[in-house]
């Protein structure tokens, strides 16, 4: 598995939430809740090295990023503590 | 404008929500109309056209949503429609967690002095939940459990209303 940069002695730094819904849900059983990144863009290609099957699903355009309970672009600059969150087209109602 | 807003696993009670809309505006003499809609677990799901199924008849369903994010896009969602029509009052209930066949989902309730804006704003409301609002359903068909698509149809229906707000 790829290092989680999370967990090196620069670990503290910009360490985000991290959250899948939907059938995202399902294909990130395995990933860490939390590890670092710069931006949504750079996590999902992190990502992509050890969960090949969910950056796939990431990759769709109509998977959208939210950072805090708010849709961002993919190359939004994360800050320490932030929550993001990988949302499939919604189906409720 | 009085607003409830709650997403919860138990059930509702269309009468008593309401005789709450009809009641606890504090503007209830103004009332003129209320619309409600009820949104049910349909027990026959038609063909996938991302899953390679016939569709069938529904085992049950999980709703799954995003705590914090679809309070707000709801409440969001709400502002917008008491922006547009003079709103006297608003319910929206969602339900989450597991349902069976013919169980209620979602309720919309909409107070106003007048037919129209409630007809319209109950419509407004159910069209941008369902194309904005963080929930996503898992139907089970014969023990396979699977995620439901979106529709075309929805996204075209919410797009509508952005349509009257251009012209």
């Amino acid at each position: 598995m790829a290092e989680n940069p999370a967990t090196g002695w620069w670990g503290t730094l910009r360490l985000i939430r991290l959250h899948f819904f939907g059938r995202l849900s399902d294909l990130a059983t395995q990933v860490p809740s939390r590890c670092a990144g710069e931006t949504p863009h750079a996590i999902r290609q992190w990502l992509a090295e050890d969960f090949p099957e969910l950056a796939v699903q990431l990759n769709e355009p109509q998977v959208l990023v939210s950072v805090n309970h708010c849709i961002v672009d993919w190359q939004t600059p994360l800050t320490d503590g932030d929550e993001v969150a990988f949302l499939p087209p919604v189906t409720g109602g | 404008m009085l607003t409830t807003l709650r997403i919860q696993a138990e059930d509702f009670d269309l009468a008593e929500q309401y005789s709450l809309l009809r009641s606890s505006s504090p503007a209830t003499t103004e009332i003129g109309a209320i619309v409600t809609f009820t949104g049910l677990v349909r027990e026959f799901e038609p063909r996938s056209r991302d899953h390679n199924d016939d569709g069938g008849a529904l085992d049950g369903m999980r709703l799954q949503h995003y705590p914090g994010m679809t309070e707000k896009l709801l409440q969001g969602i709400i502002d917008d429609a008491a922006q547009r029509w003079p709103l006297l009052a608003v319910t929206v209930i969602h339900r989450v967690g597991h349902l069976a066949p013919c169980d209620q989902i979602v309720f919309v309730g909409v107070a106003s002095e007048h037919r129209q804006p409630a007809f319209q704003a109950a419509e407004f409301i159910m069209d941008y939940l369902k194309t904005r609002a963080t929930f996503w359903k898992q139907i089970t068909i014969d023990g396979q459990p699977r995620w439901v698509d979106s529709k075309d149809s929805d996204t075209t229906a919410a797009r509508r209303w952005d349509a009257q707000c251009d012209g």
